[in-house]
């Protein structure tokens, strides 16, 4: 009798253990620790271990090396050449894992979030679903991901994440380092901890795209604040750049538009009664 | 025999505590507010989803600031943007974000809520894990927000998140029809955000406004329809913007890329700053 009754607080044990494991569908402990905010290390150009604009030695086309060079022209004349975020525009993938502004990662048993202060947030889905039939394009892509367990100790250490279905016009960074207009682009990543510092975080990331010769792959590197302070950082707040037309404008501290180049024509006023004035 | 029952009941005790510790976020004991979150069919934009648009809205102004809502109801009639400063893109903020004009997903974590709402990058955290306000926050359109699970039933599950916003900078309006909350930007917005006891697929959030520009506090109650299985589309409200804004006026661009006027007659904007010769 007190076997069985010791075999039946066994078996009542393991049903509330089990209970309990079915209850908590999201196990935590099977996720790597990437909590808190997550900042840049290096500057705003895309491969952080060379120089902005011609330094970076993209790989691209004679085709999009001449957008480009045309791109450093205007820039160098004071207009914005490809960067399309004068006008508030998302920065999209890739260029949104320079992290300009800090980020933040939620793991969901489905999704695995990275939330940025001044993009949308981008959805990583972890659920192993296909790719959609027709989704609609858009600057941060659509991105599926997979948990990956390296070391085979039971706990994933790493993500590694596919991106689809981008819309432009997007660049690498503010030089206006071009991707190609088909937004064909591929974007694959491995997202992982420092192996002997868990406040580091890598971001292996190669992007695949027709205004390339061949696939570029940088590795972005981040450092963790446990103790974070988030602030809103929102482009259309006192965003003095405006576009009218092709045009590049700036607006003034007084509140006048005026040129962003020597010698820029003013806008056409045509649709306006100029006999007022 | 009774001592080795009472050590397996304790290792599972124990085994219990150590999967407890480990995961530390129990989800069973919050609600299920997974999905896409969207205001129900047939649903304007206005802040009282039960009352018509603008003065419909019978809201509480001050004479002061019915005055200010008056003359902006007017300048939008002109074809002006009157008090609603949304057209430059910048986010609606809070109280108003909770207009959820694109749909909204909410992810509950063991110390933050957050509230995502596609348009305008507009994010929300709520944090429940206990903490005070914040000495020398940085004030921000969607504020800084306290909150709190309740499990009002007493069934050992969250059911309801209470939940208090501060620390706002402006502008900000209710709605498109420019509402406007007081510029010193002391609004405090008290939430209570809850399942429908009937239909699992319906979110109520009830909402209190207490604001200088109002005055008594404004309570409303937002409902939403979930949609289990989403699609996701960025709404981006630079892209394609055709207002635009230069110094106090606002104007529109042309579909043919032109700078023209919004309202009748409206004076073109001062070119100073341009070398007229050049033309």
């Amino acid at each position: 009798m007190p076997v069985r009754s010791s075999i039946g607080a066994v078996a009542l044990a393991t049903v509330i253990v089990t209970t309990i494991a079915a209850a908590r569908a999201h196990d935590e402990t099977k996720y790597p620790d990437w909590s808190g905010q997550w900042l840049r290390t290096g500057g705003i150009q895309w491969d952080p271990t060379k120089p902005i604009g011609r330094g970076q030695q993209a790989p691209l086309t004679p085709e999009y090396q001449a957008i480009f060079e045309a791109s450093l022209a205007d820039q160098a004349l004071g207009g914005a050449g490809n960067d399309p975020r004068f006008a508030c525009l998302p920065v999209g993938m890739p260029r949104l894992m320079s992290v300009i502004f800090p980020m933040e990662f939620i793991f969901t048993p489905k999704i695995t979030y990275i939330l940025f202060e001044n993009n949308m947030p981008r959805r990583i889905y972890t659920d192993g679903r296909s790719w959609p039939d027709h989704p609609e394009p858009a600057f941060a892509g659509y991105s599926i991901g997979k948990w990956i367990d390296a070391d085979a100790d039971g706990r994933y250490d790493m993500l590694e994440v596919e991106t689809r279905h981008l819309k432009g016009p997007r660049t690498y960074e503010g030089s206006g380092l071009p991707l190609h207009k088909d937004n064909q682009t591929i974007v694959k990543e491995r997202i992982y901890l420092d192996k002997t510092n868990p406040d580091i975080l890598y971001d292996e990331i190669t992007t695949i795209d027709h205004a390339l010769t061949r696939p570029w792959t940088v590795t972005k590197k981040f450092r963790r604040e446990h103790n974070p302070t988030w602030v809103e950082n929102d482009c259309s707040e006192d965003n003095h750049h405006l576009a009218i037309g092709k045009e590049h404008y700036f607006l003034s501290a007084d509140g006048y538009l005026m040129p962003a180049k020597k010698g820029q024509a003013p806008p056409d006023l045509r649709y306006f009664n100029q006999s007022k004035k | 025999m009774r001592s080795s029952i009472r050590s397996i009941m304790l290792a599972a005790v124990t085994i219990i505590a150590a999967a407890a510790g480990a995961q530390a976020f129990d989800q069973s004991n919050y609600p299920d507010w997974s999905g896409q979150w969207k205001r129900p069919a047939g649903i304007g934009n206005q802040w009282d989803t039960s009352k018509p648009p603008r003065r419909g809205q019978q809201a509480p102004l001050t004479p002061e600031y019915q005055g200010i809502y008056e003359a902006n109801l007017k300048d939008q009639a002109a074809g002006g943007q009157g008090t609603d400063p949304t057209y430059t893109c910048i986010p609606d903020g809070m109280p108003r974000a909770m207009n959820v004009i694109f749909p909204m997903e909410i992810i509950i974590q063991p110390n933050i809520t957050y509230i995502m709402i596609e348009y305008l990058s507009m994010l929300r955290r709520i944090y429940t894990d206990g903490r005070s306000w914040p000495k020398d926050a940085e004030p921000s359109f969607m504020g800084y927000s306290i909150g709190k699970w309740i499990d009002e039933d007493g069934r050992g599950r969250y059911n309801a998140l209470e939940v208090e916003t501060r620390n706002l900078k402006g502008p900000r309006a209710f709605d498109a029809s420019g509402i406007p909350l007081h510029t010193d930007n002391q609004t405090v917005v008290k939430e209570r955000i809850y399942l429908d006891k009937s239909d699992p697929n319906i979110l109520h959030d009830e909402i209190t406004t207490i604001d200088s520009a109002l005055t008594r506090p404004w309570s409303v109650t937002k409902n939403y329809h979930r949609e289990r299985n989403p699609v996701w589309v960025e709404a981006i409200c630079a892209e394609g913007n055709q207002h635009v804004r230069i110094g106090k006026e606002n104007y529109m661009l042309s579909a043919d890329g032109y700078l023209m006027p919004a309202k009748k007659d409206q004076p073109p904007p001062d070119l100073r700053y341009f070398k007229q010769t050049g033309k």
